[in-house]
């Protein structure tokens, strides 16, 4: 029997089996030294390379090449973990396939040997193949090109500021307030001794935890339809906007913002953003047409108290020596 | 190896248990209910006065600062009545029932499910907190049997996430049931929830009945929304507080499995977001482009595309569209979720509408463009005051918009105005309490057109170029077909003109007139964006027969090229590289 083919019928079924049977046991929930899917793969490889010396199979180059070529895809395409963005694998492909040119090329030897079926095939000493493949590829070309020439419509892609830049100043319920320095007026303690007490239980015990209360009402009332009751941002409403709420457990919004900032936001809501965080789609209303500037700040005092985030804060001393 | 060794051990558990359960047969039991733990209750008071207190309130009785705001309000836990159980009707939950609960929240409610943050041994310690809270019956007390029902199995084996593939006869089969046991008298003909208006629970609050077209809202989910096994505990055992009872005398369990089969067919199949329990938003609505003029009737096979997305549940075209349209022709059925309009004035912050269905056409012959507009609601008005209304938003000026720019998104603002097209209607002879009426109702229809500036500044136009053809209320669901003219005279520049091809923000509105809603007292989308697609252009057949007919020239130049190298080395005039063959 021809020893390429029966090549082929090892590889395509040891891969098969590996694939299938032993890559789901190689990759349990707790990956371990040895159940894990990079010791798969070496396994597999070696197993292919086994296999081939065991039952004395010299495949000719050209396949040798594609074998070599198929187990570089294979490990990008799913031994890799996490898995690789499409750009980022045509990249380690292209390096992959010049990997394989190499290995082809390491000599002249080798490298007619690699050519030795393509050039049969092409002046016409292997028939069928040469049948097969020239009448195939025309077709496929044909169909590659109607593929890219039809026309698919995808939603377009904005970009938006997160969190803008906050104005100097900002003027809620008649009073001007300078965001810079600002703090909230409930914040009674800076050191967060507050975490084992609790709304209700505790409201009437410690001032803290009264406005804590006073504040989770508010929330409860007003945003948790957005932001959930788990401040998490996947309130009843949310999945209605784009963009969607913001998520307070994430480090990236209010545990990395002023308190300050929150009162601004809060304040004036979506209309009151600049033209860079597309005011226009933000759902945020301005709460200072609902909530008066005590129940504001009272929320956010709430909110870090949920997330057990501490606010961003200003270093006092460069403070009072005079800015930067 | 050790988690190998790992493995096939629980392999070997499982396989013990499935014999086990072979050879025993299935049987039900009572038992006392499950007593509370009570060295965890610190535990779990801590976890409910942090998380939960905001809705069920201090002492557990649903009256928390949120409850007032919230439709279906939160549960009040003093009488020990709950809705998701594997007990029998009337009685107390297991602890797993509630541990579930807990973990995977109650979809379409404000309950999130709080598997995500919460640690198991915190839910048990909190669910046990909560059966603390019980007043009027004790989980502890010896005489409180609870009764497991047998449930049986899926009888057809089918697998999530959808569940396809239940035979035809089990779902029709499933459909005799449902009239036999007359489920439409409150869930309606079609399943939509329309069948009583004037329900409640058993605390005096207006309750309705579950919608099945929307089974990613069924409470009792799991969050699995597409399982038959949900339908079958929910009619096996009643839900606890509320006016479903459970039919475990009147339908055996092969028939309650039908019955489920019948139920979850009538749910279209849609990608589900798992964070929001919601079918994902299509934010692009393609108009498609249609030869000829389009049908100006609902019913037209131009219109009738299923709810499920086709990829998923592998649905075609009839042949008799095919043949007249070909395949490709047929627009998405797009998905708009809505939400109470919370920003001014008279806030609402439970609509009973919570999505739209729209889909587009447009026609080069007529040069207009149609949206047909479709949403779930259980009961529309009587009362001509109170017109149910749903609204299309456009940029009234397009052409001035820069970028991503867009007006604000509820009635615009004041640089920037929108325009809206509003139908505004009353089903004709039309009473909430009659039977399902399987022909629908038509509309008195009254088509408007507005422009906003603001939430204080919106005006109605007088000229209306807008139309709506055709419209009808079936089953608990409303059809609006409108139509509009690309362009128009647009004399004050405040009509929207349509281009072809190119992204266009539209948003939806919609007032239900039972509720009372009017004027910024709504429910509202985002903006999504249209565009009317093009005709596909023939240049592209052309083109893939001229790129392969070149393929195979660059083929035969290749063939002749390597031939005649070939000969040259026969013939010695090019010599050939000297190494050992």
């Amino acid at each position: 029997m021809n020893k390429t083919l029966l090549s082929l019928i090892v590889f395509v079924a040891t891969l098969g089996v590996f694939h299938n049977v032993l890559f789901p046991i190689f990759t349990p929930k707790e990956a371990g030294w040895i159940m894990n899917r990079y010791s798969y793969y070496l396994i597999m490889v070696f197993a292919v390379i086994f296999l081939h010396l065991a039952m004395k199979l010299k495949p000719a180059m050209a396949f040798r090449a594609t074998m070599v070529w198929a187990l570089g895809f294979y490990f990008y395409k799913w031994i890799l973990y996490p898995p690789i963005p499409w750009t980022l694998f045509i990249t380690y492909m292209m390096l992959w396939s010049i990997g394989t040119f190499l290995y082809i090329s390491q000599d002249p030897i080798t490298f007619r040997e690699f050519r030795a079926p393509i050039v049969k095939t092409i002046v016409g000493e292997y028939k069928a193949a040469q049948l097969i493949v020239f009448t195939l590829l025309p077709f496929l070309v044909g169909f590659g090109t109607y593929k890219a020439l039809y026309p698919i419509f995808q939603e377009p892609v904005e970009l938006r500021t997160v969190h803008p830049a906050p104005p100097a100043t900002t003027k809620v319920h008649g009073k001007t307030y300078t965001l810079e320095g600002q703090t909230n007026p409930f914040r009674i303690d800076e050191q967060d001794n507050y975490k084992d007490s609790f709304p209700f239980l505790d409201a009437d015990k410690q001032e803290y935890m009264k406005y804590v209360t006073e504040g989770g009402t508010v929330f409860f009332q007003n945003c948790h339809y957005c932001h959930g009751d788990q401040l998490n941002g996947l309130g009843m409403f949310s999945h209605v906007f784009n963009p969607t709420p913001a998520n307070f457990v994430d480090p990236g919004t209010i545990a990395m913002l002023r308190e300050s900032f929150l009162f601004w936001r809060v304040a004036k809501g979506g209309p009151g953003l600049p033209n860079e965080s597309t005011p226009w789609s933000s759902a945020m209303p301005p709460w200072e047409e609902h909530l008066n500037t005590d129940e504001m700040w009272k929320v956010i005092l709430f909110e870090y108290w949920y997330t057990g985030w501490h606010p961003r804060t200003f270093d006092t001393e460069s403070a009072s020596g005079g800015g930067e | 190896m050790l988690s190998a060794n790992k493995h096939f051990k629980t392999l070997r558990w499982m396989l013990l248990a499935m014999a086990v359960g072979f050879l025993t047969p299935a049987v039900s039991f009572a038992a006392p209910a499950d007593a509370v733990k009570k060295d965890v209750l610190e535990q779990g008071k801590k976890i409910y006065f942090k998380r939960c207190v905001w809705c069920h309130g201090v002492e557990g009785g649903g009256d928390g600062p949120a409850a007032d705001r919230l439709f279906t309000r939160p549960r009040n836990f003093i009488q020990g009545t709950f809705k998701i159980r594997v007990t029998d009707s009337g009685e107390l939950p297991l602890e797993e029932d509630l541990i579930k609960t807990v973990t995977n929240g109650l979809p379409g409610s404000a309950m999130p499910p709080w598997g995500n943050v919460l640690k198991k041994d915190e839910i048990v310690a909190v669910v046990n907190f909560v059966k603390t809270l019980v007043q009027d019956r004790s989980f502890d007390d010896s005489d409180e049997e609870v009764f497991t029902q047998d449930f049986g199995t899926n009888p057809w084996g089918t697998k999530g996430p959808y569940h396809l593939g239940i035979p035809q006869e089990a779902v029709d089969a499933g459909k005799e049931i449902f009239i036999k046991n007359k489920c439409f008298e409150c869930h309606g003909g079609e399943g939509r929830g329309d069948g009583n208006p004037t329900m409640k629970d058993d605390w005096g609050f207006p309750i309705v009945a579950a919608d099945w077209q929307q089974c990613w809202n069924f409470r009792g989910s799991r969050r699995n929304h597409y399982d038959p096994f949900n339908v079958v505990r929910t009619i096996s055992t009643g839900l606890n507080g509320t006016p479903m009872p459970n039919f475990k005398d009147q339908i055996t369990v092969e028939d309650r499995w039908k019955l489920a089969a019948f139920v979850n067919s009538l749910c279209p199949r849609k990608n589900i977001d798992p964070l929001a329990n919601k079918p994902v938003n299509d934010f692009l609505i393609s108009s498609e482009f249609t030869e000829g003029p389009v049908a100006k009737t609902i019913d037209d096979p131009m219109w009738t595309t299923p709810d499920a997305d086709p990829k998923i549940t592998g649905w075609r075209d009839s042949e008799e569209y095919a043949e007249e349209w070909g395949s490709i022709q047929r627009p998405r059925r797009n998905y708009i979720a809505m939400a109470g309009q919370i920003t001014r004035g008279k806030r609402n912050f439970d609509p009973k509408v919570d999505n739209l269905w729209v889909t587009s056409r447009w026609s080069e012959e007529e040069n207009a463009v149609y949206y047909l507009v479709e949403y779930h609601d259980r009961f529309l008005s009587e009362d001509p005051e109170w017109r149910d209304m749903v609204a299309i938003e456009w940029p009234a000026q397009l052409q001035d918009l820069f970028g991503a720019e867009k007006p604000y998104f509820i009635f615009g603002d004041s640089k920037k105005p929108v325009h809206i097209w509003r139908a505004s209607f009353l089903a004709k002879n039309y009473r909430a309490s009659a039977a399902p009426k399987p022909e629908g109702y038509e509309l008195d229809m009254k088509v408007e057109e507005l422009n906003g500036n603001g939430f204080d500044a919106v005006t109605v136009r007088d000229n209306t170029v807008v139309e709506v053809v055709d419209s009808k209320f079936i089953q608990g669901r409303v059809k609006v077909l409108f139509r509009r003219t690309l362009t128009t005279e647009n004399a004050d520049n405040l009509e929207v003109q349509i281009p072809k091809k190119q992204f266009i923000p539209v948003a939806f509105m919609q007032w239900s007139g039972r509720d009372h809603e009017k004027d910024e007292h709504m429910a509202i989308s985002t903006w999504y964006y249209t565009i009317l697609k093009p005709s596909i252009p023939t240049s592209i057949y052309y083109n893939a027969v001229i790129m392969g007919c070149a393929f195979a020239g660059f083929q035969g130049w290749l063939v002749w090229m390597t031939r005649r190298t070939r000969k040259m080395y026969d013939e010695g005039k090019v010599k050939r590289d000297e190494l050992p063959v």
